[in-house]
């Protein structure tokens, strides 16, 4: 049985069905992230597993206990908001050791714990100052340690990056990461910012119109996405139709070229019109090692990014996008050269939907 | 950049506005005082105030007015603030029926609200068919009458308490606060008291100003409902007499003037917090 248990689960806000037959196990200790655009009802089931929502459908199961029911302040779950939610009142010692306050724990107690606390955000000397005198990056960390302090069984995040600027939010990321795996929580992390959950997850539920697109390790939802809106979402991708040719072969047509795929044509037909997916960095210039898959294609447009160069083509009609490695050396050809390009069998991805 | 290079930044237009503005404020308050020291012929004294403060009336009515603007206070914000709390946490819809009706005593006249107060409590309150009384008729005996005061004082400050406390609840974004007290373990009473209240201490300190100064200048209500406040006190001497009203007067700006400064010393921290937030 897992930890967390989320038993098919649905809301609707008037006629409007915002969470669809959400069902997801994680297991003690595991760090899981909802992953899609805003409102897909990633932030509905995470307020949903917190209490603050009512589900209009189905059960939330904590270790072993159904939740369902209980108010927030009974379910022994910490939250992380967006917006930090430090209370403006007390000090940083004072928000961290509040929970512990209504806990009714000792003063010695609590001092104690709070100094853990403030030791495993790195801000021993701060427990004085009032949350007006942080900086966004600090208030999050306190916010973070206020959840902690009562050792709950579920840690939920409702995107607590979101306000930061770029460069904090790439730092506290790892440090909520560490703190995570030092204390074996059990984590929920809201997010839309795919980077941030694949760095951070053991697992991504990638959403989309209140219903769950695909779950997998970070590693399978990059490169196995399920469905075009996975694809799309996680990523720059191609996405190409095609026509089955011969599907025991794996052989699809595109622009009137043959391209075969590794797998994905199972109980498809000749003649079956499919979708399928290549990422940009898996495709590349014909070459002595690559004559698989080759495409004849134009040049239409190259951008330098940095450490990558996108390379614009076009079959066909298609357009499809090329990331090269950048060298001082590289040698590339112009806009409106043709040129062959290929991509392995394995690069090829059948979307199902 | 010095105080004085800055003060030299601002536009010529802003300084004769705000001069004009000043002027409007100042001049009547000046005049009032000037007054109000010139009761011996050609000196300038405090006799005016010697024989106000002298009226044993006046302290009469003056301690019954505070007691009474204390209490509207406290019954303002048991009712005010779980309703205005409430509405913003769970019931959103009906921001708009509440904001009308607090908004009712600014068209309604205070005249019409003593009446209907009077009429309705003047005779005993009996359960409907039946003449098991409930309760005894309210203007007949001190107390109830007071209640009835303080309830119609409560009217008369709503529009300025409740934008008061709502507009400090945005200011905290109090249903936030409350879902972090709820999932540190806080029951209701614990938000309320703990995060809530502590948080709207500036709201509350001008929600209660405003409400203490139309207490203790209302006329109306305490002189139809026969209370010996000091509204209808400064009311009466200012038919009989000329300087001490003026005198009145002007220390009851004063005592505003101070509540406002001790709002400004106890709520400084706070509003650094609020805007740095």
């Amino acid at each position: 049985m897992a930890f967390l248990e989320i038993n098919n689960i649905s809301k609707s806000f008037g006629k409007v069905e915002v969470v669809k037959d959400f069902k997801l196990q994680v297991e003690r200790g595991e760090f899981v992230s909802f992953l899609g655009p805003s409102g897909c009802g990633k932030t509905t089931t995470l307020r949903i597993v917190a209490g603050f929502e009512p589900p209009s459908s189905g059960r939330i199961v904590v270790n072993g206990e159904d939740i369902t029911n209980k108010p927030p302040n009974q379910r022994d779950v910490g939250m992380v908001f967006q917006a930090y939610a430090l209370f403006p009142n007390m000090t940083v010692a004072g928000n961290i050791g509040f929970g512990l306050q209504v806990a009714k724990k000792s003063s010695a107690e609590i001092k104690k714990r709070v100094a853990e606390m403030l030791e495993l955000i790195h801000m021993s000397d701060f427990g004085g100052r009032y949350p007006y005198q942080l900086s966004g990056g600090q208030q999050q960390r306190v916010a973070l340690a206020r959840a902690l302090a009562l050792s709950p069984q579920v840690l939920l995040l409702d995107e607590p990056l979101s306000a930061l600027d770029a460069k904090i939010r790439v730092a506290l990321r790892s440090e909520i990461r560490s703190i995570q795996r030092k204390l074996g929580i059990t984590a929920v992390y809201v997010t839309h910012d795919q980077e941030e959950a694949l760095s951070l997850s053991d697992r991504v539920v990638v959403m989309h119109n209140g219903e769950i697109e695909q779950v997998g390790t970070p590693f399978e939802i990059y490169n196995f996405p399920q469905t075009a809106f996975v694809a799309n979402f996680v990523g720059t991708l191609n996405a190409v139709s095609a026509e089955v040719i011969d599907p025991a072969s794996h052989t699809l047509r595109v622009e009137g070229m043959n391209i075969q795929a590794a797998q994905g044509l199972d109980g498809k037909q000749r003649g079956d019109k499919v979708m399928l997916a290549i990422r940009p960095e898996r495709l590349s210039f014909e070459s002595e090692g690559k004559k698989a898959n080759l495409l004849d294609c134009t040049i239409e447009n190259i951008t330098f990014l940095g450490s990558i160069v996108r390379v614009q083509v076009l079959i066909g009609d298609s357009r499809l996008d090329m990331d090269t490695f950048n060298n001082p050396f590289l040698e590339l050809p112009k806009i409106g050269d043709k040129v062959k390009i290929t991509c392995s069998r394995e690069a090829v991805l059948i979307l199902n939907h | 950049m010095s105080v004085l290079a800055r003060l030299r930044k601002i536009p010529f237009w802003s300084w004769v506005w705000f001069i004009l503005g000043v002027l409007y404020f100042i001049l009547p308050l000046y005049a009032t005082l000037d007054f109000s020291l010139r009761m011996q012929r050609d000196t300038l004294g405090f006799r005016s105030y010697e024989k106000a403060f002298a009226d044993p009336q006046f302290i009469k009515t003056f301690t019954y007015s505070i007691t009474l603007a204390i209490a509207t206070i406290i019954a303002s914000i048991i009712l005010i603030v779980p309703t205005a709390y409430w509405i913003r946490l769970r019931l959103p819809e009906a921001r708009r029926i509440v904001e009308f009706i607090t908004l009712l005593p600014f068209v309604i006249p205070a005249i019409i609200l003593v009446f209907g107060l009077i009429r309705v409590y003047s005779a005993p309150f009996k359960i409907p068919f039946t003449d098991v009384v409930l309760l005894q008729s309210l203007t007949t005996f001190k107390f109830g009458t007071n209640i009835l005061v303080v309830a119609g004082y409560m009217v008369l400050g709503l529009p300025y308490m409740y934008r008061s406390v709502d507009t400090g609840m945005r200011t905290v974004d109090v249903r936030t606060l409350t879902e972090a007290a709820q999932s540190l373990g806080a029951n209701w009473l614990t938000i309320i008291v703990r995060v809530i209240l502590p948080n709207l201490r500036a709201a509350l300190l001008s929600g209660a100003l405003l409400t203490f100064a139309i207490v203790v200048g209302e006329v109306v209500l305490a002189s139809f409902l026969g209370v010996p406040a000091f509204g209808p006190y400064l009311f009466l001497l200012g038919q009989h007499r000329a300087y001490e009203p003026a005198a009145l007067s002007f220390v009851t700006f004063l005592l505003t003037w101070v509540a406002m400064g001790i709002i400004q010393l106890v709520t400084g921290g706070q509003g650094q917090a609020a805007g740095a937030h």
